[in-house]
This record gives structure tokens, sequence and C-alpha cells, in this order.
């Protein structure tokens, strides 16, 4: 498996070694080692909650910004519904479309149509579902990766469906393409971000193919830019641009955890947010239970997208204004209906490759040295005073435990086995910003 | 003869809805730790669950014991409960004995043993009316060759 990209750097100049981040982390995947973090790829997730923490700001995300399209000859924006919602309650969809294209976008993709597509798809591949039960949305790069990582026994109850970004990205391709008799690679399918996983996922897709989507932009890069043009631009907004489908109520399923599937069962089928609540429940699917459900549509963020972490409005205003406008959106135009049913008719929606558990970084041990390891694990721990202080560098004792059982670090980074530790630390943690320190 | 790698003994208490499922995720974190197939924990974390929900639903207390070698792990399960009259008619899917109020929380659906049989490569139950009942389950490390 090649080495793992992840959506976010840490930059070491900025960081302060503040651990916020490590204490955030879900998969325990961050050490801060002489006043520095750092990542053991292997466990990263992508879930970016060490993103919003960073005191800082030391971690940023990497995302692609609007200078880096001028490689394309024609761009295309697949804007996640979560982008609508930012704005005030009176910028419909179609304005924010139209700043969009004032802002250097060619197009503005009618992304409800594909979100629609899935819809069906997956509605279709439950009821042909053979088991086991339940299946799993993947629409969240990080529940894709959480399963991965955490819970490989999960894998195969992984929907077998394309998300609606890569089937947006695969149509918007072929569409311009054949139209302005332009290759592929000239035309930029360019997704709309509300958080980094997506857009790592689209750098290196979990099945481990390469994405029909060229890039990702984060809401927060370009809300300003867009703010500015609903507020201050009117002029060019009203201009003449025709009305696509970007004024569909339909543009706002996929924002909203709780519409994302309209035609499973409620009593088969559990919308999930926030990834503690995500992992109890899959703590019980390993179990064994909940298998009379037969749909869990999970997402890492609270409150599903429209709590992701490059968003800028607070996510109950978003949630509200949401629903403010999919309650005044007119009900699909015929033609909205007629593209859904002529492409449903046409395409596959599966995907393309299988999903697979993410090798560790597999050591030779064999299981009888393994099991050795695990051994010194647990009796270095009962040497360990259990506080999770975290002034060692991981997150809890348990952590320590493990990184000397696995020789990644010495016990002697307990302070309360080392009173070297303590003198270390404070010269690496005295007082005042980093730049007056020797 | 295979080598016992490692032995952890587990004690149930009955009743204890609470606690009940514990053990299995402490099993699953300790199979995840030494890196065993994923398909083989599942299996493993299914038959535990499963035995400890027997002994949680109709005994007083019990064992769970969990021995790894280098090829199999084995479940072995004993409680002091009330004991299995017929086990073959125990084995049946759909087959239950649990009240309506074990039913209310989701269990005793009759899928227990069935179950747990049907993620073993070696299953096996013994019982005694009144005093108790053992279950010993054997999973292969290669679970899915």
């Amino acid at each position: 498996m090649p080495e793992l990209k992840h959506g976010f750097k840490i930059d070491p100049a900025k960081c302060e070694g503040r651990m916020y981040c490590m204490r955030a982390c879900p998969t325990h995947a961050i050490r801060v080692k002489s006043g520095r973090a750092h990542l053991i790829p292997d466990l990263c997730i992508d879930c970016g909650s060490c993103l919003g923490v960073c005191p800082s700001r030391a971690i940023s995300a990497t995302t692609i910004s609007l200078a880096d399209l001028n490689r394309f000859k024609f761009k295309v924006a697949v804007a996640s519904p979560a982008l609508y919602s930012q704005f005030g309650l009176n910028d419909t969809p179609a304005q924010v479309g139209r700043a969009l294209l004032n802002l250097g976008f060619d197009a503005v993709w009618e992304y409800a149509v594909d979100i629609e597509l899935v819809d069906r798809a997956i509605t279709d591949v439950v009821k042909k579902w053979p088991g086991p039960f339940p299946l799993i949305s993947d629409s969240c790069p990080v529940v894709v990766r959480l399963i991965q990582v955490a819970y490989p026994s999960l894998v195969d109850q992984l929907l077998p469906t394309e998300v609606p970004r890569e089937i947006a990205g695969r149509d918007v391709k072929r569409r311009y393409s054949q139209d302005l008799g332009l290759r592929p690679e000239e035309v930029a399918a360019i997704y709309i971000t509300p958080c980094q996983a997506k857009s790592i996922s689209i750098l290196q897709p979990a099945e481990e193919v390469k994405s029909y989507l060229d890039g990702a932009i984060g809401i927060s890069e370009i809300y300003n830019d867009i703010l500015f043009r609903l507020r201050k631009d009117t002029k060019t907004l009203l201009s003449d641009i025709p009305e696509g489908l970007a004024d569909s109520g339909d543009l706002f399923h996929w924002a909203n955890p709780e519409g994302e599937f309209p035609n499973l069962s409620r009593e088969h089928y559990l919308p999930l947010t926030g990834l503690t609540d995500i992992m109890k429940v899959f703590d019980d699917v390993e179990r064994g239970r909940l298998s009379n459900i037969e749909f869990l549509e999970c997402h890492a963020c609270l409150g599903g997208c429209l709590g992701g972490n490059l968003t800028v409005e607070n996510l109950y205003a978003a949630r509200s204004k949401a629903l403010h406008l999919k309650a005044n959106m007119p009900s699909p135009p015929p033609e909205f209906e007629n593209e859904v049913a002529r492409r449903y008719a046409t395409e596959d929606f599966s995907m393309r490759s299988s999903i697979k558990p993410r090798s560790m970084a597999k050591d030779v041990l064999d299981l009888r040295e393994r099991v050795m390891r695990r051994k010194r694990a647990e009796d270095i721990l009962k040497g360990l005073p259990l506080l999770n202080c975290g002034l060692c560098g991981a997150p809890s004792c348990k952590d320590h435990a493990d990184d000397v059982a696995q020789a990644r670090t010495e016990i002697s980074d307990c302070v309360f086995l080392s009173k070297a530790r303590i003198d270390q630390l404070r010269k690496i943690y005295k007082k005042g910003p980093r730049s007056s320190r020797g | 003869m295979t080598a016992e790698l490692l032995r952890e003994s587990y004690h149930i208490q009955g009743r204890n809805f609470d606690k009940a499922g514990e053990i299995s995720s402490e099993i699953k974190v300790i199979l995840k730790d030494l890196e065993l197939d994923a398909g083989c924990i599942r299996r493993v974390v299914i038959v535990a669950f499963e035995a400890e929900m027997n002994v949680v639903m109709y005994a007083d207390r019990g064992t769970l014991t969990l021995i790894l070698t280098d090829r199999d792990i084995s479940l072995e399960v004993v409680d002091e409960g009330p004991g299995i009259p017929d086990i073959d008619l125990a084995m049946k899917e759909g087959y239950s004995t649990a009240s309506d109020e074990m039913r209310e929380m989701g269990f005793g659906f009759g899928m227990g043993l069935p179950n747990m049989k049907k993620n073993s490569d070696e299953f096996c139950v013994e019982s005694e009316v009144g005093k108790g009942t053992s279950v010993f389950a054997r999973i292969r490390l290669d679970a899915d060759a």
C-alpha cells in the first residue's frame, strides 16, 4: 500500500507543543516530543479534530486555492450543499452559484442530480443486499478510514456504491470534454468542500483508484470572496446567466444528516453523527448486534457536513438556514426528474474497487513475539501513574506503554519516573513566545 | 501439541445487563493489539459476546477463558446457572426460553447458541440441569483460509 497522504499538515515553525491536538485526536495518532507535535501516519483517519483546537494555528488543511486552477482550460465547481447554508437567509443558491462563476469558475455543476442518483442507487443496493447487515454509508471519508484502521472486520459492510461527488466528477469530465472538444484532463472538476477529509479522499481515495475530481477548495477559503460578491456586487449577480437546477430544493439532501436517504424505512435506518457515537455503534455492530438495522448513515462531524471543519457559519445557524432554504424551494422541475431518469438508466454507480483494511506498518514479528510485546506493554503500564497527564508526549499512559513496548520511545519520558524529563520540559516550555526562546 | 501463548480469564456477573458486552470488547482490544486477522477477530468477538449474554441472561455467575495458541483461539465459558435440559433443542435456530423482558431488551431470539456454532470451527456444549453449562469454542487464526 502506498504511503498515506494526509489532509492537513503541522507547521513545525508554528507548533508550540501545547498538546491540544494530541488530546483531541480520537485515534491517538499524535505525539508531542521535544515540544513539537508529530503524527503516526498509520493511525490518522483525517477527521480534522486537531485542526480546530490548535491554539498556535500550526495545523492547516491541504486544500487547493483558486490560483492553482489556472492550468485548466475549463473549471467546473461541484459545490457541497453545505456551501449554500453559509450565507444570509435571503441569499439563494442561485446567487451563490453566480458568485462562483464570477469568482472564475466556468460552470457550476447541477450537483443535486448526482445526489439524487446516488440516493436511488443506494436504495436499490440496500434492497438487494444479502448481508451482513447493517450496511454503512461511505460518503464520509473519515468514517471509511476509521473502519479501515479500527474496525477492519466491517469493511465488507461499507456500501459498494460510489459517492455522489465522484459521480459528479465523472460526468463533469465526460460532458464538458464532449461539448467543448477538450481533453478530459483540460476540464477541472473542483469540489467545494466542507472539510479537509474530502480533500484527502480526492488526493488518495480509500479504494486506491484515481479520483474523478481534480481537487477541493475549502468553503472557508472562498467564503469572503463569495460574501463580497453577494453584498457589494449584486449587479453582476443579477445578470442574465440562465438559472439552472441549482434552484431545486433537492440540493440540500446531502448536507442534512437526516435527509440523505428518504426512501429507506425509518426503523431500519440509523443516521449517526459525531465520531464518539459512531464508534459506540460500530462496537455493537462488531459484536453482532444491530443486524436488524439495514443501514447506518455515518458522518464524523457532529451535525453532519454542515458541521465540517472548513465551514464558516455555526452549525445550528447553518442548519436553520438549510431548513429555511428547503422550505422555500419550489418542487424539482420536470427537467430535473428527466435528467435523473436519463442518467440513472445509463450510468454505473458501483464502486470501482473494493475498500480493504489498511494494513498497519506490519512488523515482521511473529505471533509469539507480538504476544511478548503485549505482555511487555502490560508490565510497563503497571509502573505508570495512569493519570494520562500527557507530559511524556503520548495522550495516555497506555499509549506510552505501547510506544515503549514497540521501542518508539523511552520509558523515562514519563515525568513520574524521571526528574530529567521535568527539567527538559521546563526548558522547552519556559514562558513566553517561542521566538524569544534560546 | 501447540504451545499456549496467552491465557486470560474473566468473571461474568449474571443478570448485569449494564456491563454486558464489556468482556467481548476487551477481548477485541487484545486481539487487535496482536494484529490478528480481522475475520478471525470478528468471529471470536461474536462468539464471546453471545456467550457472555447467555451467562448474563440465565446464570448467577460464570467465567470466560480465552486461550491463544499459534494456530487458534479457544473460548471456554463455564457458568453456574439452571443448565440446559435438551441441548439439541437449544441448538435450533429460533428456539428460546428467554422471558418477555429479555426480548424487550433485544435479546433472547433463539440465535445465541446457533450463532456461536456458526462462527466457530469447533463447538460443543455440556450441561447439567440445576448445576450449570459449559461451552467450548475453537476458532482458527486463519479464518478465511
